[in-house]
C-alpha cells in the first residue's frame, strides 16, 4: 500500500514539475505574455523631391499577443508574436498620396504587412522610465520578408500598461519595390522610409 | 511637306528645352504646386517616360501643320501672328480638353489651370518660332 502511495506521489510530483516547466523557459525566467491593445499605431514617413509624407495606421484592430522567453545558453530574449496590418488602413492625410502608397505596396496582391517579433538584446526592466533596447524583427511587405534590427524604447506606466516604441529605417528596394516617379522622373520618391510603431500592451502575468 | 517637318522639328527642339527646363525649374522652386502628382492617376513606373519627353515634338509637328494651313489668315508682325496663333490653338483645342479633364478626373482647379497655361505658353512659343521660320 505504502509502495503505491509513494509511486503516486512520485508521479504527481513529476507531473506538477513538468507543468511548472511549461510556464518557464529553460533559463528559469517565467514566460511573459503581453496583449497588444487597440490604441497601438504604426507610421511610415518618407519624402519626395517636392514634399514629405507621413502615412499612419492609427489603430490596431486585432487582438494579438507577444510572448517573451529566454533560454539558458545566452542572455538573449526570445520574442514570439506577429502583428498584421492592413495596407488599406494607411492614411497619408492626402487622398492621392494614400492611393499612391497603397498602389506602391501592391495592396491588391498583398493586402497586409506583417511585423514578426524575433528577439530582444536583453531582458527589459519595466519601469516608468524609458529604457532603450534593440531587437530583431522580420518585416514582411509585398510578400517579401526581411530581418531588421529595431531600436526600441520601452516603459511601463502606473496602470501597468507597457508602451513599446520601435523605430527603423527601411528602403522600398529592401522589399523589391520601386519608389514611384512621376513626370518622366522629375518627381521622385526617395527610397528610404522611416517606420515607427507604438505598441500599447497589457501584461498578462 | 518638307517645310512643315523642318519647321516642326526646329520648333520641337526649342519647345523641348523650354518646356522641360521650365518644368524642372518649376519643381525646384515651387515644389508645392507638384504635390498632387503623387497620385496613381499619373504613371509612376517610368514605362511611358519616352512618350512624356516626345510631347514637345508631337505638339510641334501638329502645330507646324496647323500653321502651314492657316498662316495666311494671321496678319501683322511675326510676334502678333505668333501670339494670335497660340491663343487660337489654346481656345480651340486646349480649353475644351481642360474642361473635360477637370469634369472627369479627380484633379484640382490649380492643376488644370497650370496645364492650360503650360499648353498656352507652348503654343505661343511654337507660334513665334513658326512665324519666323515659315512665314
Amino acid at each position: 500500500m505504502s509502495y503505491k502511495i509513494t509511486l503516486w506521489a512520485i508521479v504527481l510530483f513529476l507531473s506538477a514539475n513538468s507543468f511548472v516547466s511549461s510556464r518557464q523557459t529553460a533559463g528559469g525566467l517565467p514566460v511573459k505574455k503581453w496583449i497588444i491593445s487597440k490604441n497601438s499605431s504604426l507610421s511610415v514617413n518618407g519624402s519626395t523631391n517636392v514634399n514629405k509624407f507621413s502615412c499612419v495606421i492609427p489603430t490596431y484592430d486585432q487582438v494579438d499577443t507577444i510572448t517573451l522567453s529566454t533560454n539558458r545558453t545566452d542572455t538573449k530574449v526570445i520574442l514570439s508574436g506577429t502583428i498584421g496590418l492592413s495596407i488599406s488602413s494607411f492614411d497619408c492625410h492626402n487622398s492621392g498620396m494614400t492611393k499612391q502608397l497603397r498602389k506602391t505596396l501592391n495592396e491588391q496582391k498583398f493586402p497586409a504587412l506583417r511585423i514578426k517579433f524575433l528577439s530582444l538584446n536583453k531582458i527589459p526592466v519595466l519601469t516608468t522610465n524609458l529604457q532603450s533596447i534593440t531587437g530583431l524583427v522580420e518585416i514582411e511587405i509585398a510578400g517579401v520578408g526581411k530581418r531588421f534590427e529595431v531600436n526600441y524604447q520601452i516603459t511601463k506606466n502606473d496602470q501597468k500598461n507597457i508602451l513599446l516604441l520601435g523605430t527603423r529605417e527601411i528602403n522600398f528596394s529592401d522589399f523589391n519595390l520601386v519608389p514611384p516617379r512621376k513626370l518622366g522622373g522629375m518627381i521622385k520618391t526617395k527610397d528610404q522610409l522611416s517606420v515607427n510603431f507604438r505598441l500599447n500592451m497589457i501584461s498578462m502575468n | 511637306m518638307k517645310k512643315i517637318l523642318i519647321s516642326g522639328l526646329f520648333a520641337g527642339c526649342i519647345l523641348f528645352v523650354i518646356s522641360y527646363g521650365g518644368l524642372f525649374l518649376g519643381i525646384r522652386f515651387f515644389p508645392g504646386l507638384f504635390v498632387e502628382y503623387n497620385n496613381p492617376l499619373f504613371n509612376s513606373d517610368g514605362s511611358r517616360d519616352i512618350l512624356f519627353y516626345m510631347h514637345a515634338f508631337i505638339i510641334s509637328f501638329a502645330l507646324s501643320w496647323f500653321w502651314d494651313r492657316f498662316k495666311s489668315l494671321l496678319k501683322g508682325s511675326a510676334i502678333m501672328r505668333g501670339l494670335e496663333f497660340g491663343f487660337v490653338y489654346s481656345i480651340i483645342a486646349l480649353l475644351p480638353v481642360m474642361w473635360i479633364s477637370f469634369s472627369s478626373l479627380d484633379i484640382t482647379v490649380l492643376t488644370v489651370a497650370s496645364w492650360f497655361l503650360y499648353g498656352l505658353a507652348q503654343a505661343i512659343i511654337a507660334g513665334l518660332v513658326l512665324a519666323k521660320v515659315n512665314p
